[in-house]
């Protein structure tokens, strides 16, 4: 059967009681975005070695199975893994004629080639690993209060900071929702004479496209659900609204983020100073 | 073979010490079946019983495979249908499943055209298909002239509902199973459904399973009850043996049909009252006598 719920897990949280998990929610926001940054600032592979470390200590502490991240991220992994193909074969950069390990027409492997896909390919799983751990150990409501509180200073200057949390969370949260209905309509269709779990791959394919239109117009239906339910628990979003749980980050998340911070710096400039 | 004594045939659906957990080895896995053991021989008409959470939809889906099952715990026809290799399809167009939202079913716009999805799947003839289309429409009370070109989203639920019971109708399939049928419907939309199902079992020697949370429908449908309760089975029998404990269905949150609940309540009067009284009917016959008015 389509099991698509095991194997997609954006948008997902897991709740192990970890001590990330019971970070402040602003604090691990703004780890992520010191991370997303130093995804782009560390340019080689002694740099990634030195962050790599990190990535394990957050897995460690955080207490989320490795398998099902993994398992979880095989579509991802396999997109990533044709896109680095074409990028080494098309490598459009000058390349020195030595670099060159195999050539034909247009199409060329280069030892130079293999480099800048190797460094894209890290970048981009440590951005997806990182992103997909702020999801994985952080709710919805937490998620939402730590974006609000970020960009409150924006209210000032009459950006809707509210409403655009409140979009950003719901589409994050549709995500799963829409999986799980995926999953009910092949498992109906299914019942119903379609195999989704026979013939070949471009079959299965074909068959995903005629769940596209039942998808859309339960997806309108539950937006239309969710904007009255809003309405009959008369949301307003706005300055106003008070909170149930308020965030308060404490010395250790401080710490935390200082550490993060130099850790970071020291996989950028490590490095350059060791070839220097 | 439907000739051959039916008692002598393999049960057309065993279920062997069947377990599930939905989305088993991840941290969200939950287990809706904890150990799971009946048979259902050919002709039967059974009642899957227990309140929400037990399991019972799970046991459903498992009839027709369309869970990720292992081998040696759920056959059709004495068969594993977990082995490698077994006609899948062939296993869907034998048993029919009516799913408890009639929107998840419904596959296309139109519903002449999605009638004829299931027949049309099965590589049924143009003429053949509509035919049963028709057929099946009329029976639910939907006239198919009339019905034909109308957009199933521009129905009623009950509507839907209907056509999504004649979708699978008209498949022929041998076994019949039906999750809540009577949710969304009037009271006359009932019993009309109720009136073509036990029509229908008779003229096509179907098995018919019912899911149900209430006993009032399904206790006027089926001869036997299997009570499931957090992913077990705690009673199964026939109708009214099953009746006859009414204090232990309504603990697990079942609700009881009238005539059972009435028959509780009168048994202060009458302390050898029966409770396993299906009608209406049988209650008052039961309280005339001890009256003496009969």
């Amino acid at each position: 059967m389509l099991e698509l719920q095991r194997n997609v897990i954006f948008g997902q949280f897991i709740d192990t009681g970890s001590w990330i998990h019971r970070m402040d929610a602003r604090i691990k926001l703004t780890i992520t975005f010191v991370l997303t940054v130093a995804s782009f600032l560390i340019d080689s592979f002694v740099g990634f070695a030195l962050i790599f470390p990190l990535l394990v200590l957050i897995h460690l502490i955080a207490r989320v199975p490795l398998s099902y991240v993994l398992r979880g991220s095989r579509l991802f992994l396999g997109f990533l893994a044709f896109i680095l193909f074409f990028q080494v074969l098309f490598y459009p950069g000058e390349a020195p004629e030595s670099s060159y390990l195999w050539r034909w027409g247009f199409l060329s492997v280069s030892t130079v080639g293999l480099y800048t896909a190797g460094i894209l390919g890290l970048r981009v799983i440590f951005l997806y690993y990182v992103t997909t751990m702020l999801m994985l150990t952080t709710s919805l409501v937490d998620l939402t209060n730590g974006l609000e509180l970020i960009f409150r200073p924006l209210q000032k200057l009459r950006v809707p900071v509210n409403e655009l949390v409140l979009v950003f969370v719901i589409a994050i949260k549709f995500v799963p929702i829409f999986v799980g209905e995926v999953e009910r309509l092949a498992r109906a269709q299914t019942a119903r004479g379609v195999p989704f779990d026979e013939g070949g791959a471009l079959t299965r394919a074909r068959r995903i496209g005629r769940l596209l239109v039942p998808i859309f117009i339960s997806g309108f239906t539950r937006a239309d659900l969710l904007t009255t339910a809003m309405n009959t628990r008369s949301y307003r979003g706005g300055r106003r609204r008070t909170k149930f749980r308020r965030l308060h980050a404490t010395i250790s998340d401080w710490l935390i983020l200082l550490l993060v911070i130099a850790w970071v710096l020291l996989a950028w400039q490590l490095p350059d100073r060791l070839g220097a | 073979m439907d000739q051959i004594d039916h008692a002598a045939a393999p049960p057309i659906i065993e279920l062997r010490n069947f377990r599930y957990t939905y989305l088993e080895g991840t941290p969200r896995a939950s287990e809706a079946i904890r150990d799971v053991s009946f048979s259902i021989r050919r002709g039967e008409r059974v009642g899957i019983v227990g309140p929400t959470q037990s399991g019972k939809s799970t046991v459903v889906d498992s009839f027709a495979h369309l869970l990720r099952l292992k081998a040696g715990q759920v056959f059709h026809d004495g068969e594993d249908v977990a082995t490698p290799g077994y006609d899948r399809g062939a296993l869907r167009r034998r048993v029919g499943i009516v799913f408890q939202q009639p929107d998840s079913q419904l596959v296309e716009d139109v519903v002449g055209a999605d009638v004829a999805f299931g027949p049309t799947a099965a590589g049924l003839s143009a003429e053949e298909t509509r035919r049963r289309v028709e057929e099946s429409l009329d029976a639910l009370g939907l006239p198919y002239p009339e019905y034909r070109l109308r957009y199933i989203h521009a129905l009623s639920g009950g509507q839907r509902r209907r056509v999504a019971i004649a979708g699978v109708l008209a498949m022929h399939t041998p076994v019949l199973v039906l999750d809540e049928p009577m949710a969304g419907l009037d009271p006359r939309g009932r019993r009309e459904l109720m009136e073509l199902l036990i029509r229908l079992q008779k003229d096509r020697d179907l098995t018919l399973i019912v899911c149900s949370a209430s006993l009032s429908d399904a206790s006027l449908l089926c001869d036997r009850f299997i009570v499931l309760d957090a992913g077990r089975v705690v009673v199964d029998g026939p109708v009214r043996e099953v009746l006859r404990e009414p204090g232990r269905l309504a603990e697990l949150d079942i609700t009881l049909p009238e005539p059972v609940l009435c028959a509780r309540e009168l048994g202060k009067l009458f302390s050898d009252l029966p409770t396993a009284v299906l009608t209406e009917d049988e209650l008052e016959a039961e309280v005339l006598k001890r009256l003496g008015l009969v």
